[in-house]
């Protein structure tokens, strides 16, 4: 296992989209196990792989309070949707930076598991709201897109100014 | 995705650490800490959790009377919460509807939506029904004191006359005490840098080497603390080094010296002793334990292995001084350590009581004769301490209890008492056993 590289906005390859998985193999598998160990140890409840540079469908979520119960999702696919969350959102790749997004407050998925086997999965409240945040990272979408245009501007002001202090 | 955790969500998940999985505050709370967005909600967390530990046995009493039936098992987290916002409305001073709005906001970061508005109600009843919830809650001691069933039971019975005075003291926030390095300056001289630094402290008279902070601060502030001019040590630890007195070339042995504080303080105070021997069954606390002797600059052999089983790490060569502080209930430092409330069983203090014995008659043998072993818990049961020494005494006929005059505690029939809060200090027993000479 292997703590990857987390990337940060404005990268322009947050803003790719990703290709389906076409064969759930032992690369992706490591792919898997390495986002795991990235997302605990950043600490976040949600990584997707463009995240970590990996233009692929592929997601891992624990929205657990216990941090005990990771979800992989390989082609995830929103098949219903119904009601309304309001969360307070961050970002892996926004660090420092919460605002409220609206999603919907229940979703069905589906997607394959580590194993490439198609499963459903019903989620509500914050799981629900993590695996849409995550699937929109597949589809180079931020949680920030969500925001006023003068409050993005604003975080992506600060985030440049970060990246140029730290270099 | 990266949650918003504030400190309510966070300390709701440092509380199932300690409530569900048994962990010690000391152990869940930095490892939960980290999750906070926003690092200067630390101190609250930290408050929240110590509060809710110390006073949960009341807390919970008040949630009883607000909730209609009791939450379900998986709901521990909504509990916790509802806990944390009636500590907030009690004991701390923060504006009632800020705590009503913060606590129920947490409802979402723990994942428990649904709770919401649950939440919100019990804190408002709470709020409209203040004075006569807690007047009804209070009429059990054990809400009142906010100690479980069996441990102000216990207290009774080993203190019949003082266990009211003992149990407010369990409560009472500890004061943070230092002990000064003798071989990097005095005392005066180090409440001098300390009045510079703005840091306002006092000497505890009872001690040589203790000064006792007005308010806690972070070690960091603490001048020289990097370069080992000072420790944090509670005054009654720090009394196990002067009690135990080492004299120059002797050879000392340290049983349970994990985290390491009293053994630094012996070589502290006698770097002339021959050598020091460290032991402590529990590798990774070990770990403090070098890492207190690096700050201070001192060398000790430090040795991982069980106290009761000496052959398998004593080397044969007897000991001048012992220094045994048994592993013990802690009922003494509850005010430091306001989990053990939650985290100790009625059921350990007898294994406990075993394990004391097993320790002090297998590390007799290792004392040379005419040598001293100090015998000490941060316990106030007197199983664990005077009838522990009692029963000790009768069995082993070349050991002698030697008395203490002091100033501070109690005489016991054996040995001193300190009842935690006298003179200031955390609860602790100390027994000082001669071995005759021939």
């Amino acid at each position: 296992m292997a703590l990857l590289h987390i990337l940060r906005f404005p990268d322009p390859r947050l803003r790719l989209v990703s290709a389906p998985v076409t064969a759930v193999d032992e690369t992706i598998r490591r792919l898997i196990d390495d986002m795991l160990e990235t997302m605990y140890a950043a600490p976040g409840i949600g990584l997707a792989a463009p995240q970590v540079d990996v233009a692929q469908r592929v997601v891992v979520v624990d929205a657990s309070p216990e941090g005990d119960a990771p979800v992989c999702l390989v082609n995830p696919e929103i098949i219903s949707h119904e009601g309304v969350e309001i969360m307070e959102e961050g970002c892996l790749s926004v660090p420092g930076f919460h605002e409220n997004v609206e999603r919907a407050g229940r979703i069905k998925v589906r997607a394959l598991d580590r194993e490439g086997q198609p499963f459903e999965l019903e989620a509500e409240g914050l799981l629900a709201v993590c695996i849409q945040h995550e699937i929109d990272h597949l589809d180079g979408k931020l949680f920030v897109d969500y925001l006023s245009e003068i409050k993005r501007k604003r975080i992506q002001k600060k985030m440049e100014k970060q990246r140029r202090f730290s270099m | 995705m990266k949650q918003k955790m504030k400190a309510r969500a966070v300390a709701v998940k440092v509380l199932l650490r300690v409530i569900v999985d048994g962990r010690s505050l000391s152990v869940a709370l930095p490892e939960q800490l980290v999750k906070l967005s926003d690092p200067t909600e630390r101190p609250l967390t930290q408050e929240l959790c110590y509060g809710v530990m110390r006073y949960g046995v009341r807390l919970e009493a008040i949630a009883k009377q607000l909730l209609n039936k009791p939450l379900k098992r998986k709901d521990r987290d909504v509990e916790c919460l509802i806990l944390l916002g009636l500590y907030q409305l009690i004991y701390m001073r923060i504006p009632p509807h800020a705590v009503v709005a913060e606590t129920v906001e947490a409802v979402n970061a723990i994942g428990k939506g649904w709770a919401r508005g649950l939440v919100n109600a019990v804190l408002r009843n709470f709020q409209r029904g203040e004075q006569k919830l807690l007047a009804k809650a209070d009429s059990t001691p054990v809400a009142r004191y906010a100690h479980p069933e069996w441990l102000l039971a216990m207290i009774k019975r080993g203190w019949p006359d003082e266990w009211q005075a003992i149990a407010e003291g369990n409560n009472h926030y500890p004061p943070m005490v230092l002990r000064v390095n003798p071989a990097h300056g005095s005392r005066e001289a180090y409440l001098q840098r300390l009045q510079d630094e703005g840091v306002a402290a006092t000497a505890l008279t009872a001690l040589p080497s203790a000064v006792v902070l007005q308010q806690s601060v972070e070690v960091e502030r603490l001048p020289g603390f990097g370069a080992g001019d000072v420790s944090v040590q509670d005054g009654a630890a720090q009394l196990a080094a002067w009690l135990l007195n080492p004299q120059a070339g002797e050879r000392l042995l340290d049983a349970c010296a994990a985290p390491g504080g009293k053994c630094c303080h012996l070589l502290e105070q006698t770097p002339e002793a021959r050598e020091v021997v460290a032991i402590d069954i529990d590798e990774e606390r070990l770990q403090r334990v070098r890492e207190n002797l690096t700050r201070l600059n001192l060398q000790a052999e430090v040795v991982c292995g069980d106290a009761s089983r000496p052959d398998a790490w004593w080397d044969g060569q007897p000991f001048d001084r012992i220094l045994l502080d048994a592993p013990c209930s802690a009922s003494g430092v509850i005010r430091r350590h306001p989990d053990i409330k939650q985290l100790r069983r009625e059921e350990d203090i007898d294994r406990l009581v075993v394990l004391q014995g097993e320790i002090l008659a297998a590390l007799w043998p290792l004392l040379a004769p005419g040598g001293l072993l100090l015998y000490a818990t941060c316990s106030i049961f007197p199983q664990e301490n005077h009838l522990q020494i009692e029963r000790f005494l009768q069995t082993h006929h070349d050991a002698t209890a030697q008395s203490v005059s002091a100033s501070w505690g109690r005489a016991m029939p054996v040995g001193r008492q300190l009842l935690p809060g006298d003179e200031g200090m955390d609860g602790f027993y100390y027994a000082p056993l001669l071995k005759s000479a021939g």
